[in-house]
């Protein structure tokens, strides 16, 4: 038996997800497939192992040689290509174009009438992991979202089934700096270690405005923590790069002392390992990408005062939602903005939340992400991206970019995905119709060249209709056959 | 604030009327009283325009004239009246106005600002509570829906066995009477389920016995609004002896009359199943609404005539449904002849009604059922299929003109008219909009 079938914990979890307690389902391996329907499935004599569910599937065989023909190809890069063949060796893009060959013994598959787009990249996400807040310091640099990850979590093979082939996996928005990051591939059904993407860049996520300073969520007996303002936030952020630039010294002091080190001499004391330290020396080093959740335009202006006067850049400000009022000032920072198309007036600071966001930061030149923060949203960015040519008339490219090669920009892993090109991962989404158009779904994701989600045998609504129907049919037949005989 | 708010949108409106009428040549049209107040276009013709009635078929360059807030006549060869404004529609396109049959307009403002929160009361039975009573007018909320094309909207009282009077209204007037459409439009009633939804695991110990005491407590409520209502029926034709007044009970009368049908808001089978049963004991006229799992019933809810208001299919799926059941429920229930509409069950994103359709439609809803969904549907299930839900001479003239399909997420819409009035674009994100890119550079 699949060892996927392994039994896990049925139960909810109250957990603490951008600072608001949700009631997050964990996985019920052998219940997903449902206990009733097993019954039933079993009553009609129908094989249970080759049901395919999310649960069971087998896991995808790597494909060598893979060739993709006669899609409609969105590039990203350069342009769309009407009728197109991508091929793939050893999960890489091999050749993209009009006039490429399919090469001998490859898997084809035949894409026609259909779109081909770069798999979307979910900038800003909380799914497949165990917890995501440490939610007791105000500054948690030391916690890492990558050892809490599991690969068991349903919700891997649903953004799949959206298109999302990339995920980078956030600490949540409860502390002013909180952990760091994931950036997690999708490859459902591999053993844990083999979401992370190989060779990402490290991050760290910070959080600014009602969160951090735990505006909407009084516990009674809790007590309140500093800060409680957004004069708090600021201060916490520049203690804590304060206290990393001494650490810093420190070390420096050390490690000179070391290389100027005499015969004869002593040994220097190195000064005592601090991991939250450590990682705030990396994001003054430029080592550590800055993720930072915001809202308001003062506080936006105000970490980027912080990050220049500690001389690091801020990769995205996640969520955003006031950047366009000052998207001069953003763009001159080189920073990215990674937003919601138009999630508004959920709380105080996103009352000036605006569709047109994403629009008006482009025009000022600013690179920008549609994210989803959310399970249920990251099924549908491609539908959010395309918000945003009817709010300010972004145009089709910039739209796709968002959820592509932007946010591939902003984790620092361009050079292997977010557009279709030549030697990048193989890395698609396949499209029955235009991404955009408005009856288009997601018949086919590939990671790495590899199917690991195919509508063709997925389990659907239409397959477990007609499994139910078949049911009945037998019982209706046994019933019959039954009454015959007495 | 109010007063400052109205202001600056009647100031806005007529601007934008004047800019508009600018902006499609027409001639000198407008009536000015010498206060020079009031500005009163005679009436509307949108011309060459590609009307989608949605209870016929599509005309193509056809015209659609409006006065005295009506559809005076629809067709190719529709004539305007000397002194109408004319919008020229080539290459656009004209549909009624989106209905979203299950929302909180006007009952909430900021969500995590408890001061503009009324969309619940305490205590698990509230008949007498009327949503249209605390319908805030002059919500932000209402204008950035309305600008895409949502028109028309039911709002909801929402907690409790028995949540209250839904209204539904139209997302545009000075008052929640001008709003109202049809007040109380429903009855809002949650079936009983077991502890944390459908996510949670069914069959937790306990909670079969708190789910049958809620039922109970159910089923004698509505035992007792049908012997008020017996009784009051009895002593309007002339029997002896007398009933205090009882407002919750007395709110229930109408339901109980089959006047009034019931919103049930269910998720799963055995929720609709448990309905199904109540409206046999009871006589109710019920109507279905978020219904998850009513693919799983189509052909009885279909059979029965039970509506279902589907969605929002923005919602999660729980672990063990297949991954697309969220999407393709709608479809299923159409196909088995299922009359269904679409709601958000939300305010600030109710303006994305149409894009819920088109996830559904992804998943095997046909596109015209899809559209009906969003306008006649829920207009008939509401009894005002009369005034609402489709372009057709003598209807309300609540109707938005569009670059293309409502359901496309790139397509802008280019006027809005709710009741014959073209509704200006001046929602709180336009203006932000407009306001900041006009910002000096830095």
């Amino acid at each position: 038996m699949n060892s996927r079938l392994r039994m896990a914990g049925g139960e909810c979890s109250g957990q603490l997800r951008d600072g608001e307690l949700r009631v997050v389902p964990r996985v019920r391996k052998a219940e997903a497939l449902g206990a009733a329907t097993l019954l039933l499935l079993l009553a009609a004599g129908v094989a249970v192992a080759q049901e395919p569910g999310p649960f069971t599937m087998p896991v995808p065989p790597a494909a060598h040689l893979v060739a993709i023909t006669n899609a409609t190809i969105l590039t990203v890069t350069h342009g769309t290509i009407p009728r197109g063949t991508i091929v793939i060796r050893e999960g890489k893009i091999a050749a993209v174009g009009a006039d490429v060959a399919v090469p001998a013994g490859a898997q084809v598959i035949d894409a026609a009438g259909r779109y081909v787009m770069p798999g979307i990249i979910d900038e800003h996400s909380h799914s497949a992991i165990e917890v995501v807040n440490e939610g007791s310091n105000v500054v948690t640099a030391e916690v890492r979202m990558a050892d809490v990850v599991r690969e068991d979590m349903p919700t891997i093979y649903w953004q799949l089934a959206g298109g999302v082939t990339t995920i980078n996996v956030l600490h949540g928005s409860a502390n002013a700096i909180g952990g760091q990051d994931a950036v997690l591939k999708l490859r459902w059904g591999l053993p844990v270690d083999s979401l992370l993407f190989e060779g990402a860049p490290l991050g760290i996520k910070f959080a600014l405005g009602e969160n951090p300073k735990q505006s909407n969520f009084d516990v009674p007996g809790r007590p309140r923590r500093y800060p409680a303002t957004r004069m708090g936030v600021e201060e916490v952020l520049r203690d804590a790069f304060t206290r990393a630039v001494a650490y810093r010294t420190e070390w420096q002091r050390y490690e000179a002392a070391r290389r100027s080190l005499r015969r004869g001499q002593p040994e220097p004391i190195p000064p005592r390992r601090d991991l939250q330290l450590d990682a705030l020396v990396e994001v003054m080093d430029g080592r550590r990408l800055v993720h930072a959740h915001c809202y308001r335009s003062d506080e936006i202006l105000m970490l980027l005062r912080v990050a220049h006067d500690f001389g690091f850049r801020v990769a995205s400000l996640e969520h955003g939602l006031e950047a366009y009022k000052v998207a001069d000032e953003i763009a001159a920072a080189g920073t990215g903005v990674s937003t919601f198309a138009d999630f508004w007036g959920y709380k105080l600071e996103a009352y000036d939340a605006i569709p047109y966001n994403a629009a008006l930061l482009t025009q000022h030149g600013v690179a920008v992400a549609i994210n989803s923060d959310d399970d249920e949203r990251a099924r549908r960015l491609y539908q959010d991206a395309a918000k945003t040519m009817h709010y300010g008339g972004v145009s089709e490219t910039d739209a796709l970019k968002m959820i592509t090669l932007n946010p591939a920009r902003m984790l620092g892993i361009e050079n292997r995905v977010g557009s279709i090109d030549v030697g990048k991962d193989a890395d698609l989404a396949i499209f029955s119709a235009h991404p955009f158009a408005p009856a288009s779904r997601v018949e086919m994701t590939l990671v790495d060249g590899r199917v690991f989600f195919d509508r063709d045998t997925a389990p659907t609504l239409e397959h477990l209709l007609e499994q139910l129907r078949g049911q009945r049919e037998h019982r209706r037949q046994g019933g019959a056959a039954g009454r015959g005989g007495q | 604030m109010n007063d400052t708010r109205t202001r600056g949108r009647l100031v806005a409106r007529h601007i934008g009327l004047a800019a508009l009428l600018l902006a499609a040549g027409a001639p000198a049209v407008l009536a000015q009283s010498a206060s020079g107040a009031a500005v009163v276009a005679r009436g509307w013709a949108i011309r060459n325009v590609t009307v989608v009635p949605v209870t016929g078929p599509r005309i193509e360059h056809g015209t659609v004239v409006i006065r005295n807030g009506k559809i005076e006549a629809v067709g190719a060869d529709a004539a305007a009246q000397p002194g109408d404004s004319v919008l020229d529609g080539t290459g656009l396109f004209v549909y009624p106005g989106m209905i979203d049959a299950g929302t909180r307009l006007g009952l909430t403002e900021i969500s995590s600002v408890p001061g503009g929160e009324d969309q619940q009361e305490l205590g698990e039975f509230n008949p007498q509570d009327a949503a249209l009573t605390a319908v805030n007018p002059h919500s932000d909320v209402i204008p950035v829906t309305r600008s895409n094309g949502v028109t028309t909207a039911i709002t909801s009282p929402r907690g409790g066995l028995v949540s209250g009077q839904a209204a539904l209204i139209d997302l545009l007037g000075w008052t929640p009477q001008e709003m109202a459409v049809r007040a109380p439009a429903a009855m809002v009633m949650t079936y009983p389920r077991t502890g944390g939804g459908r996510f949670a695991r069914r069959g937790r110990q306990g909670e079969g016995d708190q789910l049958n005491r809620q039922v109970l407590a159910l089923r004698e409520f509505l035992g007792d609004a049908r012997a008020y209502a017996e009784i009051k029926a009895r002593l309007a034709a002339g029997a002896p002896g007398a009933q205090p007044t009882n407002l919750g009970l007395e709110a229930m009368v109408p339901v109980m009359r089959g006047d009034v049908p019931v919103i049930f808001d269910v998720e799963t089978a055995e929720q609709i199943r448990g309905v199904l049963a109540l409206a046999d004991s009871f006589g109710l006229k019920v109507v279905l609404r978020g219904a998850q799992e009513a693919w799983r019933l189509a052909d009885t809810l279909a059979a029965r005539h039970i509506p279902v208001i589907v969605g929002p299919t923005t919602t999660g799926v729980g672990p063990d449904e297949p991954y697309d059941e969220i999407y393709a429920n709608p479809g299923v229930l159409a196909k088995a002849g299922v009359t269904i509409a679409f709601q958000t069950n939300d305010a600030h994103d109710s303006r994305n009604l149409p894009y819920n359709a088109a996830l559904a439609e992804a998943y095997g809803l046909p596109a015209d059922d899809a559209l009906k969904a969003l306008t006649i549907n829920p207009a008939r299930i509401f009894g005002v299929a009369d005034r609402l839900g489709s372009i057709e001479p003598g209807k309300e003239a609540t109707l938005m003109v569009t670059d293309g399909d409502p359901l496309d997420a790139r397509v802008g819409r280019k006027y809005i008219f709710i009741r014959g009035e073209l509704v200006p674009f001046n929602d709180r994100h336009s203006r932000l909009y407009e306001e900041f890119r006009a910002r000096p550079k830095s």
